[in-house]
């Protein structure tokens, strides 16, 4: 051994430039297998139905690993997985509306169990407040105690309105759900398969993966406790759901129970706020064939955006996504051997102005009140029309996606087919219509109509301005310059605390962005109905509340578009509001890495990984 | 200077070469003079100091200035930093928009000829000035360093000889007191402040990081006056009947004042960082108010692209941060009573001739 | 002393009571942990929020449930403390227990690096005061405490990471890069050694030449795709480190502390193979300790058996000598392991990462690839630590040495006729530690807090990622969490610091009045 380590060296001096020339052909793998991926936050568990651990990182991690009846696909679409299983509409009347959820037989767990209609329950323990209620698990709108199973489901649309409980078909593979009335997106509020035979045996203080045999003995044991609102062990499974699976880290020592799923990928490991290992899934037949050649998938936590983007140059990660600012995205551009992908986001930057006084809040009676009749409607007209949006495009989001055209509608989203449709029919024309500089003349004169002396004492309108973010600081900028022009001095109130101020009747005016979780046919019903949750304007329209009233049953694109039509001529004519652009956000990824097609909505990045390939 | 041999009663003292030199130096000045003078001499630090004074000035005369908010000053600089002049795009390197318009390269060389253009360090995404910008910032950086650099100075100074001094119950109420003020974090404290009042600007920034920057220096004086307060030359002056406050400010304070010195000058080049750490992590100067510290970290992606909007600030923090350095170090030699110069061979040549003289006069 | 120690730490509870209370109802008065849900569209928004209010307490006023979280984090002199849990589910004190050894990992190399290099440069520059070393040393010195961090750090990757990596692909130095390599080279130890003009035009070009020589070499050998040192420079270090060791502590002069370090390198080179062959076969802590141990037991006989008179300080030359050159010796097989490391799948010949603690698809057992791979992730946050942390221990021990060597003492001491090196060493030096110490220890309570952006831009997760998340996500306990440990260390470290003032200088009388 001694001998031959001396040799070795004697040999590397001598001949070390000879042996240098076939030391230096790159020794480069034959196919990485392997993805890394760029998260900017850590996953903080491995249930994302807590409120402790949700977050659209979670849900990445956790798509790898479980897939079920659909899933949003990069152009917003829900797809279904017909791979997995089926659904349908069984029963549509006024006060009795049915869907089927059928899995489809042959499907397995990770650790080879079947997986039967039965999986499907505990989403109903998780979603229903009055089963929780009914078997002893707690009342989850309760102020002081937590419920059994401590999740973020409850009280939705699904607790609303279902009736009963799931019944199971006779071979146990499909699960019916009757709700009281027919509701939109029906396709959302159906169940999810959940690997209860582990959570059983973890209950029962298993510390190691059962045998099929064992496991659906114990999934019987679930569906007896479900049947029969058992609350012990109900109880028992919701400590270990709502916590055990709080951990950060994964290594040898984790109960493997933790980690059944029936995705594509299985957890492998993880370091606490560092990063997530997963390996494939040899058994994965749940979701679409596996065509790629990815074997391992690793997410990377990286906080700040810089340092992402330099690591990513360093080949350190695969995928980079971020939040975009032009010199980043021209800084991504330049790494040779990355593809930059832009990614809208689904949060909607507007202005809003404020319109009558705002429930619990003190009285408005500022610029735009609408107690001020015609005066105000003009000043708020002004308003719209003097926001320079076509310069916001070209200035702050054009270097970065190259989108110029601002955001017309506040129900549809850009890119869709019904968006062409409803701007061109729901009144944003007249904030479109010809030059900044006539829509300043436009806006110049209805000021100029109360208050004459409008360009030498111009009219303060008081903004709240959300602190901490440069972009908005240029976009008040720039709109500030714009508004001199028209007779407003807009008054700055820079906060980092402004999400608890809006409503405040202080402002005239907001601007910030809302963010959706999913398409749902109500889409930005909250915002404008009086009694909506997210109603910051004091708005009140009854037209408006009645289309709003009808947009809970299911209804064709058609008619959904001419409603939200409707809905949106009626607020621009009450000149309230107007949306200016998505919020660009940037995707970056390595050149031989192929079928990387980020979407806006969550899974976000990972929603084809079986595609990935290199 | 006259350094001709004149018959001196102190003929004596002046043996030893090179204490001779130096005592002759400091003969018939005052304390101030003294150190003045050890100053000038010392280069670096002078160069320093017209360097940070011509950049304030430069920096402080460049905008718009308003006395008192009523008497409205005008800066010698064409644009403020509200303006929103047209954007330059098309003819910048690389695609991107509102590169500088300074050039170095005269025109025979094939530049564009010695100028600053319209917009020497470029603009903003928007179109601001980014010339405006700087000045502002560097306005602001240099408020907040010095806002900072005496708040801390003066309370830890203070604090640290009196307990230094005094020891006992004193020492114990203002040292539990720093431990206190050690326990607290300053970014805590800003993002409470910044939560509830909203932007209150740079200077109230500095304000209140000031009253959290002293512990550190209060402690070093206090060791300092700890160690000095058991020196013979107190013993001699309190024998002599000097009072407290005589003793502290005369007699420790200025042996003291090295150390001070060093810590001081460190806390304002730190000043400066501690704003740009802050502003980089959004706790510090938040948009639309600038400082050199946010434009950098709001830059620095620009890196590898539009590289000026980095390097402006940065060359601003550095050149102060440097200059403040050498200055403390020029002030701390000139202050240290014991500090000699270097002393030159001439000098030492001059010495050797002026004691033979003296010895030839006996 | 100890009555008065007890005394102190009473104090140091009720104070840390006290600004416990005032931060816990600051940072709960200082944000609505609701706000993020009132810009939601979702349906359920209003159970999200029942849910969230109830998960942290938002019922019970802040004063109140400050007692709350007191009454947990007391349970820590009953033997279980509970320091709640967090907004993601976690115990804080689980939380605290990952991110503390991460944080020391972090700061531990860059901080002792710092305060010796620090200590080492600041010394010669008081030394030499207004020389050309002192000046350029002060300059770079300022400059890096100048650099923001992010600022460093994106500059250093881009540089020493992604460049590198990059060159490492094909690495043959280009003639210019080789001939600017020597220039830089030369400037540099011209600038620190120069006095007068001929021996700086004299160094410059030794040094020059040298460098350029030396890159041109080790390009020729390949030496950057598997470099080493082998036997020979080993030895030969480890011999110059012996008459360097002698020089600083006892003088060359000194026969038998010179021949007890020559025989350690002696030594040295013996076990050279020895010890290979125990790091390759015997992986592990184990083998590297036994190799410590050996040649610090070499250094302590030699030591014995070289020395008459004046034991004491020729073991201790001899001890350091060996533990230096254990050091080249380990460092030397992690650099036989640098090929083995970048061959992995891992690593793929980009083995200078930006980001992270360690890779996570390194799968291997083998000790020293494994271990090279956190060298490799500390590598550029603790070169950035350093460069913009050891500013101030120049200045400090600058500032202190020169006071120092005005004393009269000194005086006295060169009176006596002791060399130089005696008295820099023995009267000056060791006098100017003393507050050098004090700083120190304050300095290690800081920065388990303390390093913040680092650890945001190197993509760590330490005490200053947890301190960074409690804040903007209002997390209140973990917020005090990190609050408890960081400020009981620095009110400790400060007690430390004032009992070490007065051990090292016996005129400081501690407690006498208090």
């Amino acid at each position: 051994m001694k001998l031959q380590r001396s040799a070795k060296f004697a040999l590397a001096i001598t001949a070390s430039a000879a042996l240098a020339v076939s030391l230096l052909t790159p020794a480069q793998a034959a196919t990485r297998s392997t993805v890394i991926l760029h998260e900017t936050n850590a996953i903080t568990g491995l249930n994302c139905s807590l409120s402790a651990t949700n977050s659209t990182t979670c849900s990445a991690v956790s798509y790898l690993q479980g897939m079920g009846f659909n899933y949003y696909n990069n152009k917003k679409e829900l797809v279904k997985n017909t791979v997995f299983g089926s659904y349908k509409i069984v029963k549509n009347t006024k006060t009795d509306f049915r869907t089927s959820w059928t899995v489809n037989p042959g499907r397995v767990w990770s650790d080879g169990t079947p997986i039967t209609g039965e999986d499907l329950l505990l989403s109903h323990v998780l979603q229903s407040d009055a089963y929780s209620i009914a078997a002893g698990l707690g009342d989850p709108k309760s102020k002081t105690a937590k419920p059994a199973f401590n999740g973020l489901g409850y009280s939705g649309v699904y607790a609303d309105n279902i009736v009963g409980e799931p019944t199971l078909s006779a071979d146990k593979m499909t699960v019916t759900l009757r709700f009281k009335k027919p509701i939109a997106n029906w396709d959302l509020y159906g169940p999810g398969p959940a690997s209860v035979h582990a959570l059983v045996l973890m209950a029962e203080g298993k510390k190691a993966l059962g045998t099929v045999a064992e496991n659906e003995a114990a999934r019987d044991r679930f569906v007896a406790a479900f049947n029969a609102k058992d609350s012990v062990l109900l109880k028992k499974i919701g400590k270990v759901w709502s916590e055990d699976f709080t951990i950060t880290t994964v290594d040898k020592t984790t109960n493997p129970l933790l980690l059944v799923s029936n995705g594509g990928f299985i957890l492998d490991s993880a370091v606490a706020k560092t990063s997530v290992t997963l390996k494939k899934n040899p058994k994965y037949n749940s979701g679409p064939a596996m065509s790629g050649s990815i074997d391992t998938v690793v997410f990377k936590f990286i906080g700040d955006g810089t340092a992402a983007a330099q690591a990513l140059a360093n080949g350190e990660l695969d995928v980079y996504a971020g939040q975009a600012t032009a010199d980043g995205v021209a800084a991504l551009k330049k790494i040779s051997a990355v593809n930059v992908v832009g990614v809208e986001q689904v949060a909607y930057e507007h202005w809003d102005l404020h319109y009558d006084t705002v429930v619990d809040e003190a009285p408005y009676t500022g610029l735009f009140s609408v107690k001020d009749g015609a005066k105000s409607l003009a000043l708020r007209q002004a308003f719209l029309l003097g926001i320079p949006r076509d310069e916001i495009m070209e200035k702050l989001i054009a270097p970065i996606n190259g989108v110029t055209t601002p955001l017309s509608s506040t129900w549809v989203s850009p890119g869709s087919a019904l968006y062409s449709k409803v701007i061109a029919a729901n009144g944003s024309s007249f904030l479109t219509r010809g030059t900044q500089a006539s829509r300043n003349l436009t806006a110049l004169n209805l000021v100029k109509k109360y208050y004459p002396n409008a360009l030498k004492s111009p009219v303060k309108v008081r903004v709240l301005v959300p602190g901490n973010n440069p972009r908005r600081a240029s976009e008040f900028a720039l709109a500030k310059a714009n508004m001199a022009k028209i007779g407003f001095d807009l008054v700055g109130d820079v906060r980092t605390d402004w999400p608890s101020l809006l409503g405040n009747s202080n402002y005239d005016a907001y601007f910030f962005a809302w963010v959706a979780s999913s398409v749902t046919q109500r889409q930005s019903a909250e915002v404008f109905d009086t009694n909506g949750g997210n109603n910051i304007l004091g708005y009140s329209n009854p037209a408006v509340d009645g289309i709003i009233a009808t947009l809970d049953t299911p209804l064709s694109e058609a008619i959904l578009g001419a409603k939200y039509i409707a809905i949106e001529r009626l607020t621009n004519a009450d000149a309230i509001t107007t949306g200016v652009f998505v919020h660009p956000g940037v995707v970056a990824v390595n050149k031989d890495l192929k079928n990387v097609k980020p979407g806006p909505l969550s899974p976000q990045m990972v929603w084809n990984f079986w595609e990935w390939t290199y | 200077m006259a350094r001709t041999s004149k018959k001196s009663t102190e003929s004596t003292e002046v043996l030893s070469g090179e204490n001779a030199i130096s005592n002759r130096e400091v003969e018939g000045l005052s304390q101030g003079q003294i150190v003045r003078r050890r100053f000038f001499r010392h280069r670096a630090a002078v160069i320093s100091l017209v360097t940070i004074i011509s950049i304030v000035i430069f920096v402080f005369s460049a905008l718009d200035f308003r006395l008192f908010g009523v008497w409205r000053i005008h800066g010698w600089w064409k644009w403020t930093t509200e303006d929103l002049p047209e954007l330059r795009v098309g003819d910048c390197p690389g695609g991107t928009v509102g590169c500088p318009t300074i050039s170095l390269r005269p025109q025979f060389l094939g530049g564009a000829g010695i100028g600053l253009g319209t917009h020497p360090f470029g603009q903003d995404d928007i179109g601001h000035d980014f010339f405006a910008l700087v000045m502002k910032g560097a306005q602001r950086s240099l408020s907040v360093m010095v806002v900072i650099g005496f708040l801390g100075g003066t309370i830890g100074t203070i604090v640290g000889s009196i307990s230094g001094f005094y020891r006992g119950k004193i020492d114990s109420i203002l040292m539990r007191l720093v431990d206190f003020m050690i326990t607290v974090p300053a970014v805590l404290i800003g993002s409470v402040i910044g939560y509830h009042y909203g932007n209150l600007g740079a200077i109230f920034l500095a304000f209140y990081l000031g009253l959290f920057a002293w512990t550190g220096l209060s402690r070093l004086v206090r060791g300092e006056f700890l160690t000095l307060r058991e020196r013979e030359f107190v013993d001699a002056a309190r024998v002599a009947g000097a009072s407290n406050r005589r003793i502290i400010f005369k007699h420790i304070l200025p042996n003291a004042v090295g150390i001070i010195i060093v810590s001081v000058t460190l806390l304002l080049s730190g000043a400066i960082l501690l704003e740009t750490a802050l502003s980089y992590l959004g706790f510090g100067v938040v948009p639309p108010d600038v400082s050199l510290g946010l434009l950098i970290s709001q830059y620095q992606d620009s890196f590898t692209t539009r590289p000026w909007l980095f390097w402006y600030p940065g060359f601003f923090i550095i050149s102060i941060a440097l200059s403040i350095n050498f200055i403390g170090d020029g002030l701390r030699d000139a202050f240290d009573p014991r500090q000699r110069r270097r002393i030159s061979k001439k000098e030492r040549q001059e010495s050797a001739t002026a004691r033979k003289l003296a010895q030839a006069d006996e | 002393m100890f009555a008065f120690i007890m005394r102190r730490l009473g104090v140091l509870g009720v104070i840390l009571m006290g600004s416990s209370f005032i931060l816990y109802n600051l940072a709960a008065y200082s944000g609505d942990p609701l706000a993020d849900l009132k810009t939601s569209t979702d349906p359920n928004r209003d159970f999200l929020m029942i849910s969230l209010s109830r998960e942290l307490q938002l019922d019970v006023p802040p004063p109140a449930r400050y007692f709350l979280w007191l009454k947990g984090v007391l349970g820590l002199f009953v033997g279980h403390a509970n320091f709640g849990m967090t907004r993601e589910g976690a115990t804080v004190g689980a939380d605290l227990a990952q991110a503390i050894p991460v944080t020391l990992r972090l700061v531990l190399a860059s901080t002792i690096l710092a305060i010796v290099m620090g200590i080492g440069i600041g010394v010669v520059t008081a030394l030499r005061q207004y020389s050309r070393f002192d000046y350029s040393m002060t300059f770079v010195s300022f400059l890096m405490f100048s650099l923001p961090i992010f600022w460093v750090a994106v500059l250093l990757k881009q540089y020493l990471a992604i460049s590198f990596n990059n060159f490492l692909r094909e690495p043959n130095v280009p003639l210019k890069g080789l001939f600017l390599l020597a220039l830089a080279s030369g400037i540099f130890w011209a600038s620190v050694i120069g006095g007068t003009r001929k021996t700086f035009w004299t160094v410059f070009g030794t040094a020059t030449l040298i460098a350029g020589g030396m890159v041109a070499i080790m390009d020729a050998m390949n030496w950057f795709l598997h470099p080493g040192l082998g036997p020979i420079i080993v030895g030969g270090l480890s011999v110059g480190i012996a008459y360097g060791v002698t020089q600083l502590s006892v003088g060359i002069t000194n026969k038998a502390a010179l021949r007890a370090s020559l025989t350690v390198s002696a030594a040295t080179l013996l076990v050279y193979y020895p010890a290979n062959w125990v790091f390759d076969n015997h992986q592990g802590a184990l083998g590297v300790f036994a190799i410590f141990s050996i040649l610090i037991t070499v250094g302590v006989f030699a030591g014995i058996s070289f020395s008459k008179i004046d034991r004491g300080p020729i073991i201790r030359t001899a001890v350091l000598t060996a533990f230096l050159s254990s050091i080249i010796i380990v460092v030397d097989k992690f650099m036989q392991t640098w090929q083995p490391y970048m061959e992995t799948d891992a690593i793929n010949y980009r083995p200078v990462p930006t980001i992270g603690q360690r890779s996570d698809l390194l799968d291997t057992q083998d000790f020293w690839v494994s271990n090279l791979d956190l060298v490799m992730h500390l590598f550029l946050p603790t070169v950035a630590l350093t460069l913009i942390s050891f500013a101030g221990y120049i200045r400090y021990s600058r500032g202190t040495l020169l006071e120092v060597l005005n004393q009269d003492y000194i005086r006295t001491a060169r009176a006596k006729g002791l060399t130089e090196r005696t008295v820099i060493m023995r009267h000056a030096f060791r006098n100017t530690m003393i507050p050098l110490t004090t700083i120190m220890v304050v300095d290690f309570a800081g920065v388990i807090g303390g390093a913040l952006i680092t650890e945001r831009v190197f993509g760590w997760s330490g005490m200053g990622t947890l301190f960074y998340r409690g804040i903007l996500s209002f997390d209140l306990n973990l917020l005090m969490g990190v609050f408890f440990v960081t400020s009981t260390l620095s009110v400790l470290a400060n007690l430390v610091a004032d009992l070490l003032y007065s051990a090292l200088d016996p005129r400081i009388r501690v407690g006498s009045g208090a």
